[in-house]
């Protein structure tokens, strides 16, 4: 049985009471008009929210990875958009955390806690799958590295604080590509926002490119050792990337369960409220049903990496689950729905499209099963 | 400035759609809805904290309800409250407002030392808004209700308090028993290192015992009012339907609006 | 004089020499229940100053017994002056009800009086009577309105209640009926200092709340038409409450803006009274208020779905009722209260 504790379930609830005063009315409008609300992130910040797992004395609450899904979860009921911000921005956090120097962790921690953008830049125009072919690159110069490329698909592109940046930075010892991971604050020149593209789907957080021209950085800015690439990236992506959207998809999973119910009890057809056709219990049993299986994978992959434990199956099946079940159940909304689910005055279309853009992020749902095939046929 | 603040645990007021009365039992089922602290008692505790702000001390808690609503509570705590106290017993079942502002003054005359109680206005479940008066006279502290301005300057506190269309202007000085209106503030909301602390802020339970209260003032037995049936009024049944001259109609919504409590 | 066993009293609530209406509609109550109770007075209790007049108006509407206490002490209701007197006059004259309007002032006042005496009091009451067991039964509203639970007070006395304006009829005004008027002095004063002092009395409207914590939601459909429109806002105003509209009257044109739609695709309020005018009933819009208080509709088609959720229907054209029903309120609260009036206490 899978009990949260009395603390977290508090924690839920306050996270809930500032969502749903502050960011529900807020959710279609910043949908509409694609712009992240950059105050409620600051706001988030001095709640606590945007260092949830870092310890208090680099200006987070000190708890775990099920607080953070929680946090998710929560603000992805309402906007799955806005929670990809949050996604970007606890990968930088976490990279940072986990694999950063005491100076780095000291530097830009309490800035990325107390409202400051962070974000987590991988993938470029040839691949986000292929890691390993990373064009842009780091190269030496007098001491101090020197970044060049073009990063697309970074969340947080236009309103970055700081930046976890992938680049390539020559051939290992083996001859194979050698990742290496730089810090960047938003403000270093030469580190620019390019096109902001135009999404169908999580809305509501800035995705775009982010230009390196030039970037000089010194030695201290690298994170990690020369080559750590892999490793931090495969790492971040896999706790925080990937248990983050799953925590999103299930607050889309729950937002159809609600939304579904919703209509369907108010819904009059023949003199009666939709949810007297059995066909529209089933669909509802569905969304349920789905949303309960998605909860059980997510918050057990958490605990697992909150008892640290090994969980890298467990985290790719839960966001495998839980963002194919999230598409699955805004189009079942959808069809309950008649041809209100069509109609942008109901939030259901905004669902199917964010579910649809959960499915990429942090590792495709092909990516995901061949993680979890390869630990299977691993054993 | 030490200032208790009572809160109530009350069914979440978005949920009592789904409130029913069992047939069989004829007693209320409110399976499933949440628990929270009443609401205007959230505003109450934002005064609390910002007194504390200003002037230093403590910020109590007091409840009277059952033990499993501990993690309601704990909420207060969450929001900055500094410690809590839940007077808990079979004995306090089933109180109307008088036994329960007896066991509440028990509560906060043990306590001791307070300059200032604030409740809310109305709780949203009985909400019949007796508390705060009830329990200024118990306590012999001055009280005043539906409170939606306050200052404390010096040693007078001004204060202003809702009437229909309207409002009073009070000065007074402490100790007071303030029941607080919505218009009052608008409370903070809870940051996640508040939820963490909370769990370790001094939480104290108190029975019948304790407060040394004599089981024939408190809960029931101690009630002057006793619950007879519960309804459900005939909402959304059937329409009473009027037609006339616009005149009558006039005159017949007026009287609608009068009852209804919107036109005084 | 010494009262009779089972007397039923009305706590009288008076503004400036001007009875509140929910006074004489508790005499008309308390009459009845003194009846009930073998022929016991109802009597009027008025607290004031220089409001003796009133009396008369008193027992021309039911009241039996006036007890008047006029003193300058009194001039305007404090809590806690009143709740002392009327405490030591229950003491003296042990009446078996003790009857107060449910207003901001009645009911702080009822509960303080309660506390003083250790007896039951039933809060907002929604009806009275007196049961086939000879029980004095009190019916008040729990959970936003959504139970109605009937209290007893078997044996603590006297039985109070404060109760909500416009529950009962109120009695025709008989100018041929005769009383007694008893004239008590408010001794328990003497020599006592108000802990708290009102300052002064403001009356003001309110300002103008968001559709959502308005208590009083005014909607307005199609039906209302564009030269109609004004009245609604004139009515919210007068209501201290807000204007919600349909689709269509956003569309049309007709309402503030979009923050006025009431339904799935606009705002779900929860007024305690929602009053519709030309409003059809889709289930769109009905999705949006259907847990309100009290819902009245106005439409002029007797068979608009609107009515199969509504507690009160009034067939009738929009248009023409509007400006009467205005009219209307206006006359009453320029009656019951003179409006944005200061007043200020010495
Ligand atoms: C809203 C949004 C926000 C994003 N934010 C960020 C961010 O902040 N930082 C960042 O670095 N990236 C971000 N991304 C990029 C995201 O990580 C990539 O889109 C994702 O890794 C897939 O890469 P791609 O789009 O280049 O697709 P490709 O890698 O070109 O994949 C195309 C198809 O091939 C399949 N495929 C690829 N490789 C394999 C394989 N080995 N086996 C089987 N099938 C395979 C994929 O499943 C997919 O169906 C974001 C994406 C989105 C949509
Ligand atoms: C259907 C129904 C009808 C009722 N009718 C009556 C009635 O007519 N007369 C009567 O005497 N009782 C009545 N009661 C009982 C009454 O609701 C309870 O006595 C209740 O414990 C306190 O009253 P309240 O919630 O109405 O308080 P209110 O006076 O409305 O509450 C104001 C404030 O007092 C504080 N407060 C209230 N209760 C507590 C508590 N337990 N612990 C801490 N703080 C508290 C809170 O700050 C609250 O905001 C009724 C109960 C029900 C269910
Ligand atoms: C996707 C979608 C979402 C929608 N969302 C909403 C929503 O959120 N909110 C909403 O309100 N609507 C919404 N609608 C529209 C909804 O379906 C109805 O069309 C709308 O509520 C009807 O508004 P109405 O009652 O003002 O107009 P009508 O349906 O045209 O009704 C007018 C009424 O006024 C009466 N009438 C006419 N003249 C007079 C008169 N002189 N005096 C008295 N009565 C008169 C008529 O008898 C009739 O009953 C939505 C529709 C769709 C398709």
């Amino acid at each position: 049985m899978l009990k949260l504790s009395e603390q977290q379930e508090l924690l839920r609830k306050v996270v809930r009471d500032f969502v749903e005063n502050e960011l529900a009315p807020i959710a279609q409008k910043i949908h509409e008009e694609d712009t992240c609300p950059v105050e409620l992130f600051q706001k988030m910040g001095q709640l606590g929210f945007n260092g949830v797992f870092v310890p208090a004395k680099y200006g987070g609450t000190g708890l775990g990875f099920t607080e953070q899904a929680i946090i998710l979860e929560e603000i992805g009921r309402h906007s799955a958009g806005f929670a990809a911000t949050l996604v970007a921005h606890y990968m930088g956090v976490f990279a940072i955390l986990n694999w950063g120097s005491e100076e780095q962790k000291e530097k830009y921690l309490p800035l990325l806690c107390s409202g400051a953008f962070g974000g987590f830049s991988i993938t470029e125009p040839g691949g986000g799958s292929d890691f390993a072919g990373l064009q842009a690159t780091g190269k030496l110069d007098d001491g101090e590295w020197v970044l060049n490329g073009r990063k697309c698909f970074i969340t947080n592109s236009h309103c970055m604080g700081v930046n976890v940046m992938n680049v390539n930075t020559g051939v290992d010892a083996k001859g194979r590509p050698q990742i290496s991971v730089f810090i960047i604050e938003g403000s270093a020149p030469g580190h620019t926002p390019g096109r902001k593209e135009k999404k169908a789907g999580l809305r509501g957080s800035y995705t775009g490119e982010v230009i390196l021209n030039n970037v000089r950085l010194p030695q201290s800015n690298l994170l990690g050792q020369p080559g750590d690439g892999a490793k931090i990236s495969l790492g971040t992506l896999g706790v925080m990337g990937r248990g983050g959207t799953a925590a999103t998809s299930l607050g889309i999973l729950r937002a159809c369960l609600e939304e579904s119910v919703k209509f369907a009890k108010e819904r009059v057809i023949y003199g009666r409220p939709l949810s007297k056709l059995p066909n529209i219990q089933f669909l509802i049993a569905q969304n349920r049903t789905d949303y309960e299986a998605a909860r059980l994978l997510t918050y057990n992959a958490m605990g697992m990496k909150d008892a640290g434990l090994p969980n890298t199956a467990e985290i790719s099946m839960a966001k495998f689950f839980a963002a194919e079940a999230a598409v699955n159940a805004a189009k079942r909304t959808m069809d309950l729905m008649g041809g209100y689910g069509l109609v942008t005055d109901y939030p259901v279309s905004r669902y199917l499209l964010d579910a649809m853009g959960t499915i990429p992020c942090c590792g495709t749902s092909h990516i995901m099963q061949v993680i979890i095939a390869g630990e299977e046929l691993r054993k | 400035m030490n200032i208790a603040v009572c809160v109530k645990p009350v069914p979440e007021p978005r949920h009592y759609d789904k409130i029913i009365i069992n047939p069989a039992t004829k007693l209320l089922e409110r399976k499933g809805i949440p628990m929270i602290i009443n609401p205007v008692d959230k505003n109450a505790i934002e005064a609390a904290l910002q007194l504390k702000e200003q002037f230093g001390g403590k910020v109590v808690l007091v409840s009277m309800a059952p033990p499993d609503t501990r993690e309601t509570i704990k909420e207060g705590l969450a929001m900055g409250a500094d410690e809590a106290y839940l007077l808990s017993d079979r004995a306090f079942a089933g109180a109307d407002t008088l036994a329960t502002a007896r066991v509440l003054a028990a509560g906060l005359t043990k306590i001791g030392g307070l300059d200032l109680i604030l409740t809310g206005s109305a709780s949203a479940d009985g909400g019949t808004n007796h508390i705060p008066s009830q329990l200024g006279e118990l306590m012999g502290f001055a009280h005043l209700n539906h409170l939606t301005e306050l200052h404390l300057e010096a040693s007078t506190i001004k204060m202003k308090t809702k009437i229909e269309n309207g409002y009073v202007e009070y000065e007074g000085s402490l100790p007071l028993v303030l029941g607080v209106a919505r218009e009052l503030n608008t409370p903070r909301y809870t940051t996640l290192m508040g939820v963490v602390i909370a769990q370790n802020k001094p939480f104290t339970t108190w029975g019948l015992k304790d407060l040394g209260l004599d089981p024939s003032n408190t809960g029931l037995s101690g009630s002057p009012t006793q619950p007879g049936d519960l309804h459900m009024p005939q909402h959304g049944q059937k329409a009473q339907m009027f037609a006339g001259e616009p005149e009558d109609m006039a005159g017949k919504i007026i009287a609608i609006l009068r009852t209804a409590g919107v036109l005084d | 004089m010494e009262q009779q066993p089972g007397a039923v009293w009305v706590v009288v609530e008076q503004n400036g020499g001007i009875l509140a209406e929910v006074t004489l509609e508790l005499l008309g109550k308390a009459r009845d229940l003194a009846a009930l109770g073998g022929g016991a007075h109802a009597s009027a209790v008025l607290l004031g100053s220089k409001i003796e007049s009133l009396a008369e108006e008193l027992i021309a509407h039911g009241a039996d017994q006036v007890i008047l206490m006029d003193a300058p002490r009194l001039t305007l209701y404090q809590n806690d002056t009143y709740a002392l007197v009327l405490a030591e006059l229950v003491k003296k004259h042990r009446p078996e009800i003790v009857l107060f309007g449910a207003s901001y002032y009645g009911s702080e006042l009822s509960a303080t009086v309660a506390a003083k005496l250790e007896t039951g009091l039933a809060a907002h009451c929604l009806d009275l009577y007196i049961n086939d067991r000879g029980e004095f039964v009190q019916v008040v509203p729990a959970f936003g309105g959504m139970i109605l639970g009937d209290i007893l007070c078997p044996t603590a006395r006297p039985q109070l209640a404060s109760v909500k304006p416009g529950m009962f009829q109120k009695p025709d005004r008989d100018t041929t009926r005769s009383g007694e008027t008893l004239i008590e002095t408010p001794t328990v004063l003497e020599g006592y200092a108000s802990p708290l002092k009102a300052v002064r009395v403001v009356q003001s409207q309110p300002a103008g709340l968001p559709l959502e914590k308005a208590a009083t939601v005014v909607a307005g459909g199609w039906g209302v038409g564009q030269e109609a429109w004004h009245f609604l806002d004139q009515l919210a105003g007068e209501l201290s409450g807000a204007v919600g509209c349909t689709r269509p009257a956003l569309d049309e044109g007709w309402a503030a803006g979009e923050h006025a739609m009431i339904g799935t695709s606009g705002k779900t309020v929860r007024p305690q009274v929602y009053i519709g005018f030309g409003v059809s009933g889709a289930t769109h819009h009905m999705a949006g208020m259907k847990d309100s208080g009290v819902i009245i509709n106005i439409n002029k088609d007797p068979a608009a779905t609107v009515f199969q959720v509504s507690d009160y229907g009034v067939v009738a054209d929009a248009k023409e009722l509007l400006p009467v029903l205005l009219e209307k309120i206006r006359e009453y609260k320029g009656k019951s209260k003179s409006q944005a009036t200061i007043k200020c206490i010495q």
